[in-house]
């Protein structure tokens, strides 16, 4: 216990003095390891998880997910999506920045991760609300929180990470978001609604677009809708229909979803060769910074792991004698204190393994802890002072503070902490559509 | 906060790099080609799989194969580029007293410094792979052979860190940091 | 204990290779040793086929290992795994040692660590989603199959073989991406085969059989009090091991077989006296080519075989 807790320790310091997460975490654990066994063992260790990490046929769904996701930005997808959200909303009293939520939630359905999400619809969205005489305050946290959504509903790579660690199946995970993250939009808008009943000059109302131009622009979104489809409904087993017989595993569905996006893109003449490689090319390096991510939080928890922490820990639960909801609300704290630090991937590698088992041998479900976890992760995603997003948002737009980013956000910070208890209470809202699979 | 590179970012090469622009785009497109087959194979195994009854029976193998070409053909790219995921929270107060570039430079060389050992490691564990002939399964491809890779690219990782952080002492602009 | 050795796994906590094989080790590792030796587990250091680079380095002081996990490392201990072969696993894991020691050992298979166990699991069937009513059913099907024996075996049945790896066996046969898998009857808890695969096709002796070892750091072991190396050695280590983890095997089978029969739904098709005609025909075809592999390596393949025929027929 103590040795973890000096791990942790200094993994932090480290991490503040801006030392790589993936080196950071490796080197406290390479360290650790030696202390708990002997140098030979520790390095062979460390070369082991080199090796086998980036030939972990699981993991295949990261670069895949994310490659999707980058294709469909290049065939011009984010635009239209905000431009159809629009459509609808647009007339609205806070209309466009309601637009925004809705088409993150959008985008969020062809993309596996929330800094995406923010950054793509940050760049369509912000020009928009600005001319239109937006706060910026309800304009930047519109984007940054509507950006979380990217990690909830499917596709995802937190939960694909959460799947493979906990061998728990994507597939439900995937399908068990889509409650939570529709109610994660429809709580946003509220959020939005409040903001505009305060300050009704944050968020004018836009004009009207006719019944025409609105179906006009819903036309446009359908590659979204079909790329979702195609995913989604394979991985859940829609199409498993003589003579198609078509079914995903997770890593088909990816391949699957980015070889469409591909297609899309280059039907709409959008994608040139040079758009092409640099597509791959950022995959590549993205995939590969998660990749170096993961090999140094994989050595890190075998540190822990082999210094008994949680075993310790459930002793401590043990003498304590806590009961499960008190263990629960412990861990949340827990998640959300990290979050202020952590980068949403390393939180979930550092924590999950440890708390995983504990959680699972006090009776609660897999899935729906996972969906727990990404919610909680989400929130850290816009929380003071590290709110990841917040600063994705501040690197795109620039001339705003992001103490004018954190005040815009707090409505939407308190609908979350609700959606957040509405899950605690009622399980089924993640766990209704997976069971039915 | 983290880098939001490479997620969102433009794709601007940074001053050191264009030193090396070849040595950033060959191991890109080796990355970018594997990857491309790696998209093109999972598709195409699916549709062979579910309409013909015929899956790629190397799928598996080659879905392995790609993926460590495809990550450690970038990794000295990525460290180059310090694209790593990291935390900038003290910024701020580093760059008030003067000191970013020589905790960047610290950073590079400390990150450097702690791969040559499991660099050596990984060579050393294809070598043994080697010696008791272990092949991919169905590919037939000998293991110690994307051992070789991977020990090598790491080793390259390495030197590209220590370098980077040399030139941050000795000649920051090459490596794209104002003193 | 004045030691305690680091169990390597890397099976999730319920599985009977924890449960029964390791604890049942490290209990007859306490009792030989008077107490002075123990033993803990370590889950999720490594994946499987790093198992063996854990001991060599020390990172652990005892795994198992599957040997089917490392194509082109193992060719003795495919003798074990062929079809054909009549009786229970701690038969097969009793003759398998003593075959080791007659024949395999010269090999040196596993040069580098310390043997300590050989065993194999139960008979290998075939779980379908599909109801399968003759070995000419299996034909086509999608099949989540081993490499090595398995393999060639599910070529000669006509499987279509899908490469994913074992915790995946549930997600893929539950979307329909697989068809059937080929395990011991055992794994059917542990993978939930009864919601997903509820037709199991039972070939008597199995289709192929999955051959482990349990391996030991020799440094570790040399460390140890020369009277605690010798009671190891003659009390543990070797046939009492192997005879105790092949027990065990049964054992999570027969629960296995028991979990099928009362579960919802589910069919154990036993094979007709025609398809195990048929299907002998297939496992010589097999065992010819094996044979032929293990005499290419240096093993009088005949004598071998015949030897395990014998033992397990004597057992
Ligand atoms: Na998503
Ligand atoms: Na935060």
């Amino acid at each position: 216990m103590t040795a973890s807790l000096i791990g942790f320790a200094a993994v932090l310091f480290l991490i503040l003095v801006r030392v790589p997460i993936a080196f950071a975490m490796g080197f406290v654990g390479m360290v650790g390891f030696m202390a708990e066994s002997n140098f030979r063992a520790s390095i062979s260790m460390v070369a082991r998880l080199i090796i086998d990490t980036s030939q972990d046929y699981g993991l295949s769904v990261v670069p895949l997910f994310i490659l999707m996701g980058l294709f469909v930005n290049k065939g011009g997808i984010s635009r239209e999506l905000y431009a159809a959200s629009n459509a609808f909303l647009g007339h609205l009293r806070g209309g466009l920045a309601m637009a925004t939520i809705v088409a993150c939630g959008g985008f969020a359905a062809i993309s596996g991760s929330s800094l995406a999400t923010a950054a793509t619809m940050a760049k369509v969205a912000m020009p928009e609300m600005r001319r239109f005489g937006y706060s910026d305050e309800l304009s930047t946290a519109s984007i940054a929180a509507g950006g979380t959504l990217g990690i909830l509903i499917p596709p995802s790579v937190i939960l694909v990470i959460y799947g493979l660690l906990t061998e728990t199946s994507i597939g439900k995970l995937f399908v068990a978001g889509i409650v939570p993250g529709m109610l994660g939009i429809l709580l946003y808008l509220c959020a939005v609604r409040w903001t505009v009943w305060r300050t009704p000059e944050a968020g004018p109302a836009g004009p009207r677009v006719p019944l025409r131009g609105r179906l006009a622009a819903l036309r446009e979104v359908w590659a979204v809708v079909l790329l979702f489809f195609l995913v989604i409904g394979g991985l859940y087993g829609l199409f498993d229909i003589p003579p198609l017989n078509l079914n995903f595993s997770p890593t088909e569905a990816a391949g699957m979803g980015a070889m469409g996006a591909f297609l899309i893109a280059l039907a709409r003449r959008r994608l040139s060769l040079k758009d092409t490689l640099e597509v791959l090319l950022e995959t590549s390096i993205t995939a590969a910074s998660l990749f170096a991510v993961l090999i140094g939080a994989w050595i890190f928890s075998n540190f822990v792991n082999v210094a008994g922490l949680p075993a310790a820990l459930s002793d401590l639960i043990t003498a304590y004698d806590l009961r499960p909801w008190q263990v629960m609300a412990v861990i949340l704290v827990i998640y959300i204190a990290l979050g202020c630090v952590f980068e949403s991937l390393s939180m979930l590698l550092l924590t999950v393994p440890i708390f995983f088992p504990l959680v699972t041998s006090l009776g609660y479900d897999p899935i729906w802890f996972g969906i727990i976890v990404v919610v909680v992760t989400e929130i850290s995603l816009i929380t003071p002072p590290v709110g990841l997003n917040v600063f994705v948002l501040k690197g795109v737009v620039g001339d705003v503070t992001t103490g004018t980013i954190f005040r815009g956000v707090t409505p939407f910070w308190v609908v979350d902490i609700v959606r957040l208890a509405l899950l605690l209470a009622v399980p089924a809202l993640a766990l209704y559509l997976p069971a039915q699979m | 906060m983290c880098r939001p590179d490479p997620w969102g970012g433009t794709f601007a090469i940074d001053h050191m790099m264009r030193f090396f622009s070849l040595s950033v785009w060959l191991p890109g497109l080796l990355a970018s080609a594997a990857l491309f087959v790696l998209m093109v194979m999972t598709f195409a195994d699916v549709v062979l799989r579910s309409v013909f009854n015929a899956p790629i029976e190397v799928a598996a193998d080659l879905t392995r194969l790609l993926m460590a070409v495809m990550v450690f053909s970038v990794m000295p790219v990525l460290s180059g580029r310090n694209a790593h995921v990291s935390v900038d929270l003290l910024d701020a107060p580093f760059a008030r007293f003067r000191l970013s570039r020589w905790r960047d430079a610290a950073v590079c060389l400390f990150c450097g410094a702690i791969l040559f050992l499991p660099a050596q490691r990984v060579f050393d564990l294809a070598e043994r792979s080697r010696s008791y002939g272990d092949v991919m399964e169905y590919l037939r491809l000998p293991l110690h052979v994307v051992g070789w890779f991977i020990a090598a690219m790491t080793l390259v990782t390495a030197v590209v860190l220590v370098v980077r952080g040399v030139l941050l002492i000795v000649a920051p602009r090459l490596a794209g940091s104002a003193p | 204990a004045d030691t305690t050795l680091r169990v390597s796994t890397w099976l999730p906590p319920t599985h009977g290779i924890n449960t029964e094989i390791f604890a049942g080790l490290i209990g007859m590792i306490e009792e030989a040793s008077g107490g002075q030796v123990s033993g803990e587990l370590v889950f999720g250091l490594a994946p499987p086929p790093a198992q063996m680079d854990l001991i060599q380095d020390g990172a652990a002081d005892i795994a198992i290992i599957f040997h089917g996990y490392q194509p082109g490392r193992f060719i003795g201990t495919k003798l074990i795994e062929l079809p054909g072969f009549e009786g229970n696993a701690e038969a097969a894991s009793v003759a398998y040692w003593r075959v080791h020691e007659a024949h395999l050992a010269k090999l040196d298979e596993h040069r580098g660590v310390k043997l300590i166990s050989l065993n194999t699991h139960g008979p290998g069937q075939i779980h379908t989603s599909k109801d399968v009513a003759s070995l000419a059913d299996l034909n086509g099907l999608k099949t989540r199959i081993g490499g090595g024996v398995a393999g060639d075996v599910g070529a000669a049945l006509g499987l279509v073989g899908i490469n994913v790896p074992a915790p995946k066996v549930y997600e893929t046969l539950e979307s329909g991406a697989a068809d059937a898998v080929a395990m011991n009857v055992g794994e059917r808890v542990g993978f939930k085969l009864n919601e997903v695969a509820k037709n199991l096709y039972d070939m008597p002796g199995g289709f192929y059989r999955g051959s482990f070892a349990i391996i030991m750091s020799q440094e570790t072991f040399d460390s140890l009090p020369a009277d605690v190396q010798a009671a190891l050695d003659e009390k543990v280590f070797g046939e009492p091991a192997s005879r105790m983890a092949g027990a065990a095997w049964d054992k999570s089978d027969m629960i296995g077989y028991e979990a099928t029969k009362s579960a919802e739904g589910t069919k154990i098709v036993d094979a007709s006296a025609e398809d195990q005609a048929k299907f002998a025909a297939i496992a010589a075809e097999v065992t010819a080519k094996v044979l032929a592999e293990l005499e290419g390596a240096g093993v009088d393949a005949q004598a071998a075989y015949e030897m395990v025929k014998a033992e397990m027929a004597a057992n």
